[in-house]
């Protein structure tokens, strides 16, 4: 089997960092790291008796890779689906962190960030990028 | 202002702009459309269940807007809240369209992807008119 990361954003639509958490998990997969990850759907994956619409898919990826959570808030929604469903993530990382650690760079809003949103954006897929590399030299 | 609201659940889609769509055409309601009468929640933490959301959402009524056939939104909403009162799904207004093909990017996504997310907010905004005033007449 080839290797490759799943990336799962929460990508909570009434949230800020649903927004973010999107907008990094798109970057990682489509600029930083296009042929080491791919992306996961959140709802399709946590869904539960999915068997019957086609998330099995995905949960089964889970299991058999490592994947990265991307948490939009403290509820941690996507963490908790592949935990249930597919074992622990190989790591989590939570928006609300680099919102904190990154004061200057202010979104916009959750419909667009904006210039200063997309810059912390690129920051989060940077570091995700990197635990993404972590990942494929310790396999 | 009306205090009753309608609850509108995009399916949280990230791979392709169907569900981009979807989530542009919620924003649109919420915040132009039908400011007021509708609202957003996450579809993550329903499927998660958390129990406020969820109480909440069974109290008024719910529109589903699904981006693939997978209808991840539709489903999760049936199988956690039990009832969904309208659904739509992107790509029917893609096929009304033909004229406006969907642009492939999704963060940011393209003019012709914002045109036809308005025409479907259009749709649902109506919809949503619709279901208050049913709700409103059966009380």
């Amino acid at each position: 089997m080839r290797k490759k990361v799943g990336i799962i954003a929460c990508s909570g639509e009434e949230l800020l960092g649903g927004t973010l958490s999107r907008a990094a998990a798109r970057i990682v997969v489509e600029k930083l790291r296009p042929q080491e990850t791919i992306i996961l759907c959140a709802p399709l994956f946590a869904a539960g008796g999915l068997e019957r619409h086609g998330g099995q898919e995905e949960r089964n990826f889970a299991k058999e890779h490592p994947t990265i959570t991307i948490e939009g808030c403290e509820e941690e929604c996507a963490k908790i689906a592949v935990d249930k469903y597919s074992g622990p993530p190989a790591a989590t990382f939570n928006i609300t962190e680099f919102i904190d650690a990154h004061p200057k760079l202010k979104s916009m809003s959750r419909e667009d960030l904006g210039e200063d949103g997309m810059k912390l954006a690129e920051i989060i897929a940077e570091v995700i990028a990197k635990k993404v590399d972590e990942l494929f030299i310790r396999k | 202002m009306s205090k009753e609201k309608v609850y509108i659940i995009p399916c949280s889609g990230i791979g392709k702009v169907f569900g981009s769509i979807g989530r542009e055409t919620a924003y649109i309601v919420v915040n132009e459309l039908a400011k007021g009468k509708s609202a957003l929640e996450c579809l993550p933490l329903i499927v998660k269940g958390k129990k406020e959301v969820i109480d909440r959402l069974k109290l008024n009524k719910v529109i589903a807007i699904d981006g693939c056939p997978l209808k991840c939104s539709y489903n999760n909403l049936i199988e956690n809240i039990g009832k969904v009162d309208a659904q739509f799904m992107t790509t029917d207004i893609v096929k009304e369209n033909r004229d406006l093909r969907p642009e492939s990017s999704i963060i940011p996504v393209g003019e012709q992807t914002k045109n036809l997310s308005t025409k479907l907010a259009e749709k649902v905004a109506q919809k949503v008119d619709d279901l208050l005033k049913q709700k409103e007449e059966s009380e």
